[in-house]
């Protein structure tokens, strides 16, 4: 290993065998042993990185990339095919908290069978000891058996324990949600102060503004390779415009089954109210091209095409449309009589759309909410809607919408 | 070597799981820690009953003469069938934190034996005032052939608990071969009604070396022939290398499987 380095690992494969019909007991080995066909998956096909002494380094990539696995390859979890592996100094990871807790044993108790699953001595716990109290803020509750503990308290134990092991070589794999605002934001100063030390860190991560705080360095992994590596910044934006792309392709994760949409058929009439003499069957969600599809970056144009039936002939018809955030903010709402559309009379089934053009919606999920109603204000059919649509935005502001607005700054004019 | 060095490192996390594991077993109940000498003391006024009073056998004391090879037998069985389900128990933990593999069976193994160590009070008392007495030269023996079964529990536990890992029948599997293997290995009767031809099937089962020489120390108040001590020895240091090497070449594979 290189002088300076801490992790140095060559070019590593990793495959998983994918069994058709997994023969699981010894009768079947026996017995079918020509049945125990498998896929060979290679998860990582030869990453090579090397980290530095008291780097941070955060690894991104989506679900089943092999961030994970790679991970578990420097943990010494699992071992690989191919390649090698190399670290020094004391490894601890934050995979698992709270790894080896009893709910009868007293906090005090757990905190030395935590701590002695990471490999410290029982002298190195006395000596940590205190410290691992004033962390998790639990010392008046420190002699209850652990059972007693709120969910919130237990895991504030469990990040305590690991995070004050002192190790050379930290490996965080997505666990900095850990109790409250106040507790999360306490974790991730103790985060910096560890690197500020010296120790080296290396995080597996979706939350990119975390990667973006405390590394200095991203590498995103992509079909079990390196992609891109070097500025987190420059390696997100390109790894999340790569993501969007992938959505447009309609391969977003809200697109549900078959099976699913049947099922969601059979909700959809507890969503409906009204006089029912006209029902509202569907939404789409088109871009501006016309295809189908539930992701849409800020900026995009979004066309909202309603289906509707009608069952008996209604006259003096207007037609309404909100868009929810899915914490049920309504960030905006209109109907044809507002913006100033004539009345309709409905005799046949038809469809409705509505065009945003340059949404301007930020990062979120979103509801639908879609009415028809009389001249009179009468609810023919109100329908919220199961369908919802996903907004990305490549800026970095924040909120429900984007507010045109403009920045000047008088720096060192005085006041 | 390099094993056993982290082994050492983790000497910790062995000792506080084996706490933990004899803490919470009895944790609740009334009478606590009790209930590790009260087990064993029932069952034996339970043996002492059946076969005084109901099923005579020929030899003298014979709820001794049981009982002095069952508290060690039901330590070996117990991590021969128990040693099945050690990783899968801690699978969470083993499919998410580093650590020596080898710390679960090792851990499951010495609280078992610190449960049979307990079971051994009651056996001096019983021994003491049953007219048998205990004879100090023999006694000296003892602790070698205890550890001598320790290695070899270790060795069968690290089988068990890394196979069934990829077989998971063998839990089933090896209820069954526990309890065949109780019946030929002389816990219930004595090495001597064996007929001479099944005697080298004897000789080959690790366990009866073992089992004469605790009675040869506890019942007979004698000290083990030499022979017996080096044919236990030598079959479990056997067992417990296969052991060992099986568990260390399967291990690395533990994550994918479970």
């Amino acid at each position: 290993m290189k002088d300076g380095n801490a992790i140095e690992v060559k070019n590593i494969t990793k495959k998983f065998k994918i069994y058709y019909d997994k023969g699981r007991m010894l009768k079947e080995k026996v017995l079918f042993w020509k049945r125990n066909k498998y896929d060979v998956h290679w998860v990582l096909n030869g990453i090579s990185f090397e980290v530095k002494k008291g780097e941070a380094v955060g690894i991104v990539g989506h679900n089943g990339c092999g961030k994970s696995t790679t991970l578990k390859l420097l943990t010494g979890i699992m071992y690989p095919d191919g390649g090698t592996v190399e670290l020094r100094g004391r490894v601890s990871s934050l995979l698992e908290l709270g790894a080896g807790f009893h709910p009868d044993l007293s906090g005090r108790e757990n905190i030395y069978i935590n701590a002695s699953i990471f490999g410290l001595s029982r002298k190195e716990i006395d000596k940590r000891i205190d410290k691992i109290i004033d962390f998790s803020e639990l010392r008046d509750f420190m002699d209850d058996p652990v059972r007693t503990y709120s969910s919130g308290m237990y895991m504030r134990l469990a990040f305590s324990v690991a995070i004050n092991v002192d190790a050379d070589i930290l490996l965080i794999d997505e666990i900095l949600a850990v109790g409250d605002v106040n507790f999360q934001s306490k974790c991730f100063q103790k985060l910096k102060d560890i690197k500020k030390n010296g120790t080296t860190i290396v995080i597996v991560s979706h939350a990119m503004e975390q990667i973006e705080k405390i590394c200095d360095r991203s590498i995103w992994i992509h079909e079990g390779k390196i992609r891109a590596e070097g500025q987190p910044g420059e390696v997100h934006r390109e790894y999340l415009a790569y993501m969007e792309n992938m959505r447009r392709e309609n391969r977003s994760p809200l697109e549900g089954t078959e099976k699913q949409e049947e099922k969601r058929e059979k909700e959809r009439d507890a969503h409906h109210r009204g006089t029912g003499e006209a029902r509202i069957l569907s939404v789409e969600t088109l871009n501006r091209s016309g295809e189908k599809t539930k992701v849409f970056s800020t900026d995009e144009s979004v066309i909202f095409r309603v289906y509707y039936e009608v069952y008996e002939e209604i006259k003096q018809v207007f037609f309404g449309l909100s868009i929810f955030r899915n914490d049920g903010v309504r960030c905006y709402g209109s109907n044809s009589k507002a913006d100033g559309m004539p009345a309709v009379t409905l005799k046949n089934n038809g469809f409705f759309e509505v065009e945003f053009t340059e949404n301007q919606l930020l990062q979120g999920k979103y509801y639908l909410d879609v009415c028809i109603a009389t001249g009179t204000e009468e609810m023919v059919d109100y329908y919220d809607t199961v369908d919802g649509f996903e907004v990305y935005s490549p800026y970095g502001d924040v909120g429900a919408v984007r507010m045109k607005h403009k920045w000047e700054l008088h720096v060192g004019e005085g006041i | 070597m390099k094993l056993m060095k982290e082994l050492w490192n983790y000497r910790e996390m062995i000792i506080s799981l084996v706490k933990r594991d004899l803490k919470s077993r009895y944790k609740g109940s009334v009478l606590g820690f009790l209930w590790m000498l009260l087990n064993p003391l029932l069952q034996l006024c339970v043996y002492t009953a059946v076969f005084s009073v109901i099923m005579r056998t020929g030899i003298e004391k014979y709820y001794l003469f049981l009982f002095v090879a069952l508290v060690p037998w039901i330590f070996f069985s117990t991590c021969l069938s128990g040693g099945t389900t050690i990783i899968f128990a801690q699978k969470d933990m083993v499919k998410k934190i580093y650590f020596p593999r080898q710390v679960l069976p090792i851990v499951f193994t010495t609280s078992q034996f610190i449960n049979m160590l307990l079971s051994f009070i009651i056996i001096f008392i019983v021994v003491f005032f049953s007219g048998i007495g205990l004879h100090a030269r023999a006694l000296v023996y003892l602790p070698l052939v205890m550890a001598m079964e320790y290695i070899l529990a270790l060795g069968i536990t690290f089988l068990a608990s890394a196979l069934t890992v990829y077989f998971r029948d063998l839990e089933h599997i090896l209820g069954i071969v526990s309890m065949a293997w109780m019946y030929l290995t002389p816990v219930l009767y004595d090495i001597s009604s064996v007929p001479e031809k099944y005697l080298p099937v004897f000789q080959l089962n690790p366990m009866t070396p073992i089992i004469i020489a605790y009675r040869d120390i506890l019942y007979y108040g004698r000290t083990p022939q030499l022979g017996t001590l080096q044919s236990a020895l030598l079959l479990g240091v056997l067992v417990m290398a296969v052991g060992g090497l099986t568990f260390k070449i399967l291990q690395r594979h533990f994550v994918e499987e479970l």
